[in-house]
């Protein structure tokens, strides 16, 4: 092995963390905000963004920090700096500055043999005789509930095995489970058609579908490649090339009323969950003013901005799709929103209302 | 982390003279300032997951503190996890975001990696709500929970939680209304708080999935005198709502592709919504006292009162 250059001498090391303060540019984690903003699907995890870091970590995040990375590091024992830092949504400045505080902790009287040997040598990070900090930290409450939320929702999917090594994870996990985890459920929609859209994503053969579209209260038989099959909010949706409008679309797998294959395989192409194209056409946005009735609509539609008034009614900016499915909206609503521009739709309430009234004049029951 | 260090390296209790000696001048020199930046190390550690012991001297060293940590208290134990067991977690934390970054955090101290390539199936699960963690170890540890929930306040023994249709509910025990109910998580208003863990015991027949009433069996649930009504759905439509409410929904097929159907609508609001998404492609047929309240809907809102 090339000769090792330590990153500092531990028998200088003289400071501790709690008072050693860095500042330093912050480096703001990959955000995994999506431009849903416009979507309209139920918006309770609209915001389900990883909070951005903010302002320079204190030298407490960054001691919990170590005390995750060096077991990781020593079960390894060496990984590239490059990825290490990715793994851990840190630069590399970030890292190397981490571990080289790591490598001046020890025990008096810091002598070379120190508990903690890590260090950086030719781009790699290299961790040996684990003494100290070599077993991870227990996990957290936090920790165990995220776990095992996202191993039952994973169990749920489509092609699970039941009996397979998630399972088996788990089972493993359980006598860490404080009692209530047992009651917390996850329960994904069941959805006809989720499996073989995702045998489809993975194929990448096209598939030819009837879909039901809301907006404009039609069916439409396309042809489309899948490329991505999602949960959000209750909906099982398909990223999609569609052949019919030659644009990349996302579908709710709910309205479509039947799936075949064509036998015609497209190369495979993968698409990131921020590169969802959720609709291909501008938006309009419309202004509501709604009343205290009908509340749930602030609460039930992701919306542009919202003012609270006085009286207790709310102005909402709200993007909508098509004129029909503001007039959906306003139906339902009743008379507890108004559209308070554009102008073009102010009628709108009483428009769809009368179209439905008709129905029920001129049938005879 | 070289109060840890030597805390754990020295394997027997120390006091703070002796760890200041210890030290050296990584503790200032006043026995003030020495105090405070003590106590705020051992917090900090606290705060990591890290307990640290103590326990007060009699005898000659009387009222002297000593300070220990166990390590069993807070290193994970070996699970001995197979490569294809971490391997498989490693694809649900991936595959699954709850918009929180501790599953990355749980698999990392499982010795696994995130992955970071692109997936071709996610799902996600919100948890991004201010009050989330505060509430999900209130369920984990059953702690009792307080907070102001339709301008109330509630005091309510969280048996379990439910995700459906992108909501979080809570199930629980309120005492306010001595009685099981269910709240959504985001209709919280303001902050929660929590007691003392081991408050209660949840009751041995408890199913969360049972306790949170379906879109269906909400129709079902009110207080008005008709409980069902026959509605015709145009033939475009009619699949969906042959799937959401089962074939014994279904009265008969029509000719033209639509279809008579017998929905619950005992909660007229409910009804009302869930007949509106489809704007004028369904229509009540009977009876006619619910027929007329939609039409009077209708009719006011027509005249754009």
């Amino acid at each position: 092995m090339a000769a090792k250059k330590r990153t500092a001498k531990k028998n200088t090391a003289k400071k501790t963390v709690a008072k050693k303060t860095v500042a330093k540019k912050t480096v703001a984690k990959k955000s995994v905000t999506k431009k849903r903003s416009s979507k309209p699907a139920k918006k309770s995890a609209a915001n389900s963004a990883r909070p951005a870091r903010r302002g320079p970590r204190s030298a407490a995040q960054r001691v919990s920090g170590l005390l995750v990375m060096l077991p990781w590091i020593m079960q390894r024992q060496r990984v590239k700096i490059s990825t290490m830092a990715r793994q851990f949504n840190l630069s590399e400045a970030e890292l190397v500055e981490d571990l080289q505080m790591a490598a001046v902790c020890g025990v008096p009287p810091y002598t070379p043999d120190a508990l903690i040997d890590v260090y950086m040598d030719d781009g790699m990070v290299i961790a040996e005789v684990p003494l100290v900090f070599s077993r991870p930290l227990k996990l957290s409450t936090a920790e165990l509930f995220a776990v095992s939320v996202m191993a039952q929702t994973a169990m749920q999917l489509p092609g699970a095995n039941k009996k397979g090594p998630l399972a088996s994870a788990l089972a493993k996990l359980s006598p860490l489970m404080p009692a209530g985890a047992e009651t917390i459920k996850v329960q994904l929609p069941k959805t006809r058609f989720v499996k073989e859209l995702l045998v489809a994503v993975e194929t990448g053969e096209r598939q030819e579908i009837e879909y039901f579209s809301p907006a404009t209260s039609k069916r439409t038989a396309r042809t489309i490649t899948p490329r991505k099959v999602f949960e959000d909010a209750g909906r099982w949706y398909v990223a999609a090339d569609d052949h019919l409008s030659g644009e990349d679309r996302v579908f709710r797998v709910d309205r479509i009323e039947k799936l075949a294959g064509v036998q015609i395989f497209d190369q495979l192409r993968e698409v990131r969950d921020d590169e969802l194209p959720w609709f291909s056409e501008s938006l309009q946005q419309v202004t509501l003013r709604v009343q205290k009735q009908a509340r749930w609509i602030v609460e039930s539609y992701p919306y542009v901005s919202r003012v609270d008034n006085k009286d207790g009614s709310v102005d909402l900016i709200i993007s909508i799709t098509s004129k029909h499915w503001l007039g959906r909206l306003l139906l339902r609503a009743g008379n507890g929103v108004k559209v308070v521009k554009p102008a073009e739709h102010k009628q709108l309430a009483s428009e769809t209302a009368r179209s439905v009234l008709a129905r029920y004049q001129t049938t005879v029951s | 982390m070289n109060l840890l260090a030597l805390l754990v390296d020295r394997a027997k209790p120390l006091t703070l003279r002796q760890v200041r000696q210890e030290l050296g001048k990584q503790y200032p020199d006043s026995d003030e300032a020495a105090r405070a930046a003590f106590e705020r190390d051992k917090a900090a550690l606290r705060e990591m997951g890290i307990p640290i012991e103590t326990k007060t001297l009699g005898g000659d060293a009387a009222g002297e503190v000593t300070y220990w940590v166990n390590r069993s208290n807070y290193e994970l134990s070996d699970l001995r996890l197979t490569d294809e067991e971490r391997e498989a977690l490693q694809l649900a934390v991936a595959t699954v975001h709850l918009g929180a970054q501790h599953g990355e955090e749980a698999l990392w101290k499982l010795g696994g990696e995130r992955i970071l390539g692109k997936a071709s199936m996610s799902v996600n699960i919100g948890l991004v709500d201010a009050n989330m963690s505060a509430i999900t170890d209130a369920v984990m540890k059953r702690k009792t929970l307080n907070f102001d929930y339709k301008g109330e306040k509630r005091q309510v023994d969280p048996y379990g939680m439910l995700s459906r249709n992108g909501f979080w509910y809570i199930i629980g025990f309120d005492h306010l209304r001595r009685d099981k109910r269910v709240f959504r998580v985001d209709r919280i208003e303001g902050s929660v708080l929590a007691g003392e863990a081991r408050a209660f015991k949840t009751p041995v027949d408890f199913d969360v999935s049972a306790a949170v009433p379906t879109e269906k069996q909400m129709l079902a649930a009110g207080d008005g005198e008709v409980t069902t009504a026959v509605v015709l759905v145009d033939a475009p439509l009619a699949p969906g709502v042959r799937r959401e409410f089962g074939e014994s929904a279904v009265i008969r097929d029509r000719e033209d592709g639509s279809v008579e159907f017998s929905i619950p609508c005992a909660n007229l609001d409910g009804f009302r919504l869930w007949l509106f998404a489809m704007v004028d492609s369904a229509e009540v047929l009977e009876p006619q006292s619910v027929r007329d309240h939609v039409v009077q809907w209708l009719e006011s809102l027509a005249a754009g009162k």
